[in-house]
């Protein structure tokens, strides 16, 4: 079954550059699919307008078949917040504890008051403890964000966008500012849990040999275009050369 | 399975709660006693806005050319203070600056008296010396000089305990005196600050002498007050804009040359 | 008084020693042009202003005189001027919290990354702009006008006069907030308010304390002078003392106002270390 639908993908910024040219393909529902590239060849463009932080230029993307580029406020904020997004920089709120950071993952539930004052519900906060649980910073949780290392902001993040109860993952570049064992870590979490909640993960990465470990789907893209689209084992070197080769600009 | 909130957390959310509770009663205090409430602020804006838009509204233009004078005499009054606290301020920061004192008592003195110059308002400073030498720009002048001094040999000595003391121990060790390590070492690492402070001090004086005439320092404050009372709020209004801009301009300058200085 | 000091501060540093030769000397020699114009205008200044010297000379010996009549201090009437003074003081906290509480709100809007429109962000700055460079003391007679005399025209120009610094600073602070830390909750679907309540306020809150005490200092400076013009608190004491003749009780006065502003300052400093740690 498809739980996204992405055609004619077209986004060209204010600027002038074409970050993403006429883009098209699927995500089945289970899927573990990784995106890999040389930097600014528009890997995270594609992450954001799915989740559309960047408005696309034109073309389509079906998310459990409602169409994303058009929604209304309304709609959006119904849309996002079954799509947990995970990024390079954590992005946590420094300043709040970590539970509470977890609790954020709420708010798109909330109605827009009770979520400005911070009323999370019992429910809420159980399953918040539990999701720390299962990244294993219960100690932590009444600790600031910003005192956590880098790996453990990292696991709050995820846990962040669990408590959506997302039906799609989105992380883009969630181990580049991490030191190789704790990207480990981190991508055993984030694979683990996908794959025991049967969510959908779409993972930005520049690190093939990492993508290779856990993807069930490879997608490579240069320069705005998907230039590769098939399983780990299918990705050989030339590919992975072709796709890290920079284009002569005419 | 759930640690409870350590007794650290609790004891800063006891803290906070504290401040919070102790400035809203500071706050409730004031408000009972200056009799303030929202219709009362909600009706004053209102009359305020029917005021300047009624009654001060247009400005008079007409009005301008009798204000270019005493707008004049504000900026020299204030550019004149400042050259004069600052140099003032130059001799007094080397006595002020720990590290560079003849003598800590020295410091302190020049310290304390310092903090005081600043602390007293430049319009208690004008009333004072009203009184000695009558209204106008003298007053104003000094009232600035006194003002300036202080906060400048405040900031003058900071500068200069931030120094580097690595070239001015190399000067010292080829046997140069004080007044020659002071003048080859020191003045080189720390004037372009000096006359950046310099410059924003001049920046606050315009600030404060468009004021200071209200009470008779002299100067576009003294000329709009007397406006005011005069009932003529067209031309106050045109002083106001005046103000403004000399305000306005003269921020401008002083962070542009500032900008380049440092 | 001292608005942009703590920005300012940071300037004001010494030249990095790491900079070309080259480059140093282009510098010097513009500080060596500022120095002689500003010799120049300081010259050209003190012509303009035709001071009359002899009045200088004469008003300094008057001075002296002046000051020995200001001796000693008065304390007889210190019940009506702790009053006094407490008044200024409640002047200053009502007016710089108002100003708190409506720059609070309209940081939101004009702070570019958060406003709802590019507009709105502009006009409201621009507007602050304007309020924060007329004087205090130039809105409290245009409120004293208005609305009488009394503590309520010095209440109304501080608000007024702190709401135009405190926009901007305010603004400034969120503007500083990670772009990605907004849209990481914008991600999970939360709404324009649940971004501001859940993640904006608590991460600028300690700035905001910090400006909002720095605030009610110069606030406080401001309130012990206001009454000067008519607008209640220690200041109209001062100047009624002065027009009595009365010297020994201003001289009293303008010793409580430098205690006032001076223990302010000392506490204020005191209670910005003590937000650093919460």
């Amino acid at each position: 079954m498809e739980i996204l639908e992405i055609q004619n993908l077209t986004k060209i910024y204010k600027d002038g550059t074409t970050a993403l040219r006429d883009i098209s393909f699927n995500v089945k529902k289970g899927e573990f699919a990784i995106i890999i590239g040389s930097s600014g060849a528009g890997k995270s463009t594609i992450l954001r307008s799915i989740n559309r932080l960047v408005q696309p230029t034109s073309g389509s993307i079906l998310f459990q078949n409602k169409e994303i580029t058009t929604s209304s406020k309304g709609e959006l904020r119904k849309i996002r917040r079954e799509m947990g997004m995970i990024f390079q920089g954590f992005h946590l709120i420094k300043r709040v504890s970590v539970l509470k950071n977890v609790l954020h993952g709420r708010l798109g539930y909330m109605n827009s008051f009770k979520g400005a004052i911070g009323a999370f519900s019992k429910e809420d906060e159980e399953a918040a403890w539990s999701l720390l649980e299962r990244v294993g910073l219960t100690d932590q949780a009444y600790k600031r964000a910003g005192e956590l290392s880098g790996g453990q902001q990292q696991r709050v993040a995820i846990a962040r966008a669990l408590a959506q109860k997302p039906a799609l993952i989105l992380a883009d570049e969630p181990i580049a500012s991490l030191d190789p064992t704790t990207s480990e870590t981190i991508m055993n979490y984030l694979y683990q849990i996908c794959h025991e909640d049967g969510i959908t993960c779409i993972v930005n990465l520049h690190q093939v040999e990492v993508a290779k470990r856990y993807a069930t789907r490879i997608l490579g893209v240069q320069q705005g275009t998907i230039i590769f689209d098939g399983s780990a084992t299918e990705l050989s070197d030339s590919e992975i050369q072709h796709i890290y080769q920079k284009k002569l600009v005419v | 399975m759930k640690p409870s909130i350590n007794h650290i957390q609790k004891r800063k959310k006891i803290q906070t709660i504290l401040i919070i509770g102790l400035f809203a009663l500071f706050l409730s205090w004031s408000l009972i006693d200056t009799g303030f409430n929202v219709p009362k602020l909600l009706n004053g804006i209102g009359e305020t806005f029917r005021f300047i838009f009624i009654d001060m509204f247009p400005p008079n233009l007409s009005s301008l050319k009798g204000f270019m004078g005493p707008a004049l005499d504000t900026v020299y009054m204030s550019f004149v203070a400042m050259v004069i606290s600052a140099i003032s301020a130059f001799f007094l920061s080397f006595i002020a600056a720990y590290n560079l004192t003849p003598h800590p008592t020295l410091q302190y003195a020049v310290r304390g008296l310092a903090s005081f110059l600043q602390s007293i308002p430049a319009l208690v400073w004008v009333l004072v010396l009203v009184a000695a030498y009558g209204l106008g720009l003298i007053a104003g002048t000094i009232a600035l000089t006194l003002s300036g001094t202080g906060l400048l040999t405040r900031s003058f000595a900071e500068i200069l305990e931030e120094i580097d003391m690595g070239p001015v121990e190399a000067v010292q060790s080829t046997g140069a005196s004080w007044i020659q390590v002071i003048g080859q070492a020191v003045v080189p690492q720390v004037l372009p600050g000096m006359v950046g402070w310099s410059l924003y001090k001049f920046d606050l004086n315009i600030r404060e002498a468009a004021v200071i005439g209200m009470v008779g320092g002299g100067g576009i404050g003294f000329a709009m007050q007397r406006s005011l009372s005069l009932f003529q709020y067209k031309d106050a209004f045109m002083a106001i804009l005046l103000i403004f801009t000399l305000i306005i301009g003269i921020e401008y300058l002083t962070n542009k040359v500032r900008m380049r200085l440092l | 008084m001292k608005e942009n000091m703590p920005i300012n501060n940071n300037i004001i540093t010494s030249p990095s020693k790491t900079e070309p030769p080259r480059k140093k000397t282009k510098r010097d020699r513009f500080l060596t042009g500022i120095l002689i114009f500003g010799g120049l205008f300081f010259i050209f200044s003190l012509i303009q202003l035709n001071l009359d010297y002899s009045r200088l000379i004469s008003g300094t010996s008057k001075l002296f005189s002046f000051v020995g009549h200001m001796m000693p201090p008065d304390f007889s009437t210190w019940e009506k001027v702790i009053g006094a003074g407490l008044e200024s003081l409640q002047i200053a906290i009502v007016g710089t919290s108002i100003g708190v509480v409506l720059a609070l709100f309209l940081s939101f809007l004009a702070a570019e990354n958060l406003s709802p429109h590019r507009t709105i962000s502009w006009m409201i700055k621009g507007i602050a702009a304007f309020v924060r460079a007329i004087p205090a003391l130039i809105w409290v007679l245009i409120f004293i006008v208005a609305v009488g005399m009394g503590p309520f025209p010095g209440i109304l120009a501080l608000a007024f006069n702190s709401l135009g610094m405190l926009v901007k600073v305010f603004a400034q602070s969120i503007e500083e907030i990670d772009d990605g830390v907004l849209e990481a909750m914008r991600s999970t679907g939360a709404s324009w308010m649940q971004v501001i309540f859940q993640g904006v306020i608590p991460t600028v809150l300690t700035a905001y304390m910090s400006w909002s005490i720095f605030r009610l200092e110069i606030d406080f400076r401001y309130a012990t002078i206001l009454g000067m013009v008519g607008a209640g608190g220690i200041g109209w004491e001062l100047t009624s003392a002065m027009r009595m003749y009365r010297l020994e009780e201003a001289s009293f006065i303008i010793l409580v106002i430098f205690l006032m502003v001076f223990t302010v300052e000392v506490t204020g400093n005191q209670l910005k270390k003590m937000i650093q740690r919460i």
